[in-house]
C-alpha cells in the first residue's frame, strides 16, 4: 500500500479532511457512508482521495446500513470505518449494538450536530449520551472526544487501533465546530513515528474445515435464554472492565490547589483552557479537568479531583450530558458542582471566565 | 468608469477565496471605488460573507448576500442563488464575486447573467500550497485545469497562525512555477498584513504582495 504521507509535514485543513487524512494514514481499507451535514466532507474528501491509494467507499442508502456494511467489511477482515452526525448517528445505533454484542472493531467518527431531531446542521455537545451510551446494552464502546485538528488527526489514528485491539466499536466524536474549521496541523505516517498499527484478521471465511481444522467463527447477536444472555454480557462487561484503565484518557492543570475546577470535554475545552490560563494570570486560584475518553470515564482520577475541589463548575453545549456521566464517576464526592450548560450553543471563554468569577466570589 | 474591475474568485475548499475576495473589493473602496461584493458560494455554506455582510458594507462595499435568518436548510438542502446576484454583472462600478469551491463552484458562474461575455471579467483562482489537493506544481496544474476558465492565480500561501514568511515564499515558488506551465500570470501573493510588510512589495519570484485582515474567522455561518 503506497504510504500517503510520506514525509510529516504542516497543512492547513478543516476538521473533517483531517479526519479523512487520518484514516487514511491509519491504514483504513473502506468507507461506508450516508450523507449528512456536517460531516459530509469526511465522505467527500475520502472519494476523492481513496482511487489514489486504492481504498474503497460505498454510499448506502441510510445510516443503518452504512452501520451494517461497515460490520460486513471489518467481519471480512477490512480495515472499515464510517461517519455520521445527529438523526445519522441516532439510525445508526442499531448496527453498533450488533457490533457491541459480536465485539467487532467497527470505527465511528461523529460530528456532533444540533438535537433533539434535524434540529440544526451547525454544532453542538448533545450526542455525549447517544454515543457513549446508545443501542439497548451496556454501553461497552469507547469514546475519544477530541478539541483540536491535530486531536482529530491523533485520535482517529488511535480509534483504529483501540477497535481491533480490545474489540470494541470505537468512536470520534467531533462536532460541527470542529469538522468545519481550519486550523494547522502534523500530518504524519504512524509507523514513522514508531507507533505500530495493529494488524486486521477476517471473522468469517478463515481457511481451513471449521470445527476440524480451526474453531468455528460462531458471530451471534441472538440468544434463546436468559442465562446465555447473561453470561455473554458479563463477560464483555468484564473484559471492559479490564481495559478501562489502561484506555481512559485525560488531561488536568492546576488541579492540586484549586478553589475551583472547571470540566468540560471536546472544542469547550478550547473555551475552558484559555479562561483558566486568563484567570490564573489574575491570581484564581482555578484549574481544568478534561476527560479525553467519555466512554469509559477515567473514573479514579475524576473522582480524586472531586474529593480534593471545593467548587466545580461543569462547562458543555448540552443540557448536562456530560455532567451525568461525570456525576456518575464522582459519586460520593463533596464538591459543590455548579453548570454552564447552553444546549447548541457554542462556549466562549469570555463566558466561562466570566461565570467563574461569580462562583469565586 | 473606463477601467472596470470584475473578478471571480475560485479554487480549492478552503483555499481562501471569500478572504481573498472581500480584502480586494475593501482596497477597491479605499481607493474611493464604487464596489459591489457578491456572495455566490453556494457549494458550502459554512463560512461565507453572510455573517460579516454588516461589517463589510460599514466600510462601503455594497454586498450581495442572504442574511442567514433568511435562508431555509441552509447545509442540508442546498443554497438558492439570491436574485440580485444573479443581476451583479449589470451593476455600475466594480463588482467583485466570491464563488464557491471547486469545478460545482466555478460552474455557479454560469447563473450570473453575462459572465461568459462580460469584457473585464477575470476568473482567478486562489491557490494555498499548505493544502494537501494542491501542495504540488503537478496537483496545482490538474487543478485549474480542471476549474474551467481561470485567467490568473493568487498565492495564498499559509498555515493559520503558524503562518510565517517563508511559507508564503515557498508557496510563491510553487505557484509561480504552475502558473509558468498553465501560461497564467500569478496576479499576486496574498499575506496576512504583519506578513505580507515584512515581505515587501513583492515577493521573492517578482508577484505583487497584497496584504490582508483576516475577516472570515467571524464568518461561521
Amino acid at each position: 500500500m503506497e504510504k500517503p504521507i510520506q514525509e510529516e509535514r504542516k497543512a492547513f485543513l478543516t476538521g473533517n479532511e483531517v479526519v479523512a487524512w487520518a484514516a487514511l494514514v491509519a491504514g483504513a481499507e473502506f468507507m461506508y457512508g450516508y450523507p449528512i451535514t456536517p460531516q459530509n466532507e469526511i465522505m467527500h474528501y475520502w472519494t476523492r482521495l481513496a482511487p489514489r491509494y486504492k481504498r474503497g467507499f460505498l454510499q448506502t442508502e441510510d445510516e443503518l446500513s452504512a452501520g451494517f456494511t461497515t460490520i460486513g467489511g471489518v467481519m471480512g477482515g477490512k480495515k472499515a470505518f464510517t461517519a455520521t452526525a445527529g438523526p445519522g448517528n441516532t439510525l445508526m445505533q442499531e448496527p453498533l449494538s450488533m457490533a457491541e454484542m459480536m465485539r467487532l472493531p467497527v470505527v465511528v467518527v461523529v460530528q456532533q450536530r444540533g438535537g433533539p431531531s434535524t434540529a440544526t446542521v451547525i454544532y453542538s455537545q448533545q450526542e455525549v449520551t447517544l454515543t457513549t451510551m446508545g443501542g439497548n446494552g451496556e454501553g461497552l464502546r469507547i469514546v475519544y472526544s477530541t478539541s483540536s485538528h491535530q486531536e482529530l488527526f491523533d485520535y482517529t489514528i488511535k480509534a483504529f487501533n483501540t477497535a481491533w485491539r480490545y474489540r470494541f466499536p470505537t468512536f470520534v466524536l467531533g462536532d460541527g465546530y470542529q469538522a468545519k474549521m481550519r486550523e494547522p496541523l502534523t500530518l504524519y505516517d504512524p509507523e514513522a513515528r514508531g507507533v505500530a498499527m495493529v494488524g486486521t484478521e477476517p471473522f468469517v471465511g478463515k481457511e481451513g474445515v471449521p470445527g476440524i481444522e480451526r474453531p468455528p467463527a460462531q458471530h451471534r447477536n441472538t440468544f434463546s435464554l436468559e442465562e446465555e444472555l447473561y453470561e455473554k454480557v458479563k463477560t464483555d462487561a468484564g473484559d471492559y472492565e479490564k481495559i478501562a484503565p489502561s484506555v481512559a484518557e485525560y488531561s488536568s492543570k492546576y488541579t492540586e490547589d484549586a478553589d475551583l475546577v472547571i470540566l468540560s470535554h471536546g472544542v469547550v475545552f478550547r473555551a475552558v483552557a484559555e479562561a483558566v490560563g486568563s484567570l490564573r494570570e489574575h491570581g484564581f486560584k482555578v484549574g481544568f479537568f478534561r476527560p479525553v475518553t467519555l466512554r469509559p470515564m477515567p473514573v479514579g482520577p475524576a473522582r480524586e479531583m472531586a474529593q480534593k475541589a471545593k467548587k466545580i463548575l461543569i462547562a458543555e453545549s448540552a443540557l448536562g450530558q456530560l455532567a451525568r456521566l461525570f456525576k456518575e464517576a464522582a459519586f460520593g464526592a463533596q464538591a459543590e458542582i455548579h453548570t454552564l450548560f447552553k444546549p447548541g450553543m457554542g462556549i466562549t471563554a469570555e463566558e466561562v471566565e466570566e461565570k467563574a468569577r461569580e462562583l469565586l466570589q | 468608469m473606463a477601467d472596470r474591475i470584475v473578478e471571480a474568485y475560485t479554487g480549492e475548499y478552503a483555499a481562501g477565496k471569500s478572504e481573498n475576495a472581500l480584502n480586494r473589493a475593501l482596497e477597491l473602496a479605499r481607493r474611493g471605488r464604487l464596489v459591489t461584493l457578491v456572495d455566490l458560494d453556494i457549494v458550502e455554506p459554512f463560512y461565507t460573507l453572510r455573517p460579516i455582510q454588516d461589517e463589510l458594507a460599514a466600510h462601503g462595499l455594497t454586498v450581495l448576500a442572504w442574511k442567514t435568518g433568511e435562508t431555509m436548510g441552509l447545509g442540508e438542502a442546498g443554497t438558492v442563488i439570491k436574485p440580485a446576484a444573479r443581476w451583479a454583472l449589470r451593476r455600475d462600478g466594480d463588482v467583485i464575486l466570491d464563488i464557491g469551491y471547486g469545478v460545482g463552484g466555478s460552474r455557479t458562474l454560469n447563473l450570473v447573467e453575462g459572465a461568459g461575455s462580460d469584457p473585464d471579467l477575470k476568473v482567478l483562482a486562489v491557490i494555498n500550497i499548505s493544502r494537501p489537493m494542491t501542495a504540488s506544481v503537478a496537483d496545482i496544474v490538474q487543478h485549474v485545469r480542471d476549474l474551467g476558465r481561470v485567467d490568473g492565480l493568487i498565492n495564498n500561501t499559509h498555515l493559520g497562525d503558524e503562518t510565517t514568511g517563508e511559507v508564503v515564499q515557498e508557496g510563491a515558488r510553487v505557484v509561480t512555477e504552475a502558473a509558468r506551465i498553465l501560461g497564467l500570470p500569478v496576479v499576486a501573493t496574498a499575506a496576512a498584513a504583519e506578513i505580507a510588510e515584512k515581505i515587501g512589495q513583492a515577493d521573492c519570484m517578482d508577484n505583487p504582495v497584497r496584504p490582508l485582515t483576516r475577516f472570515m474567522q467571524k464568518a461561521m455561518w
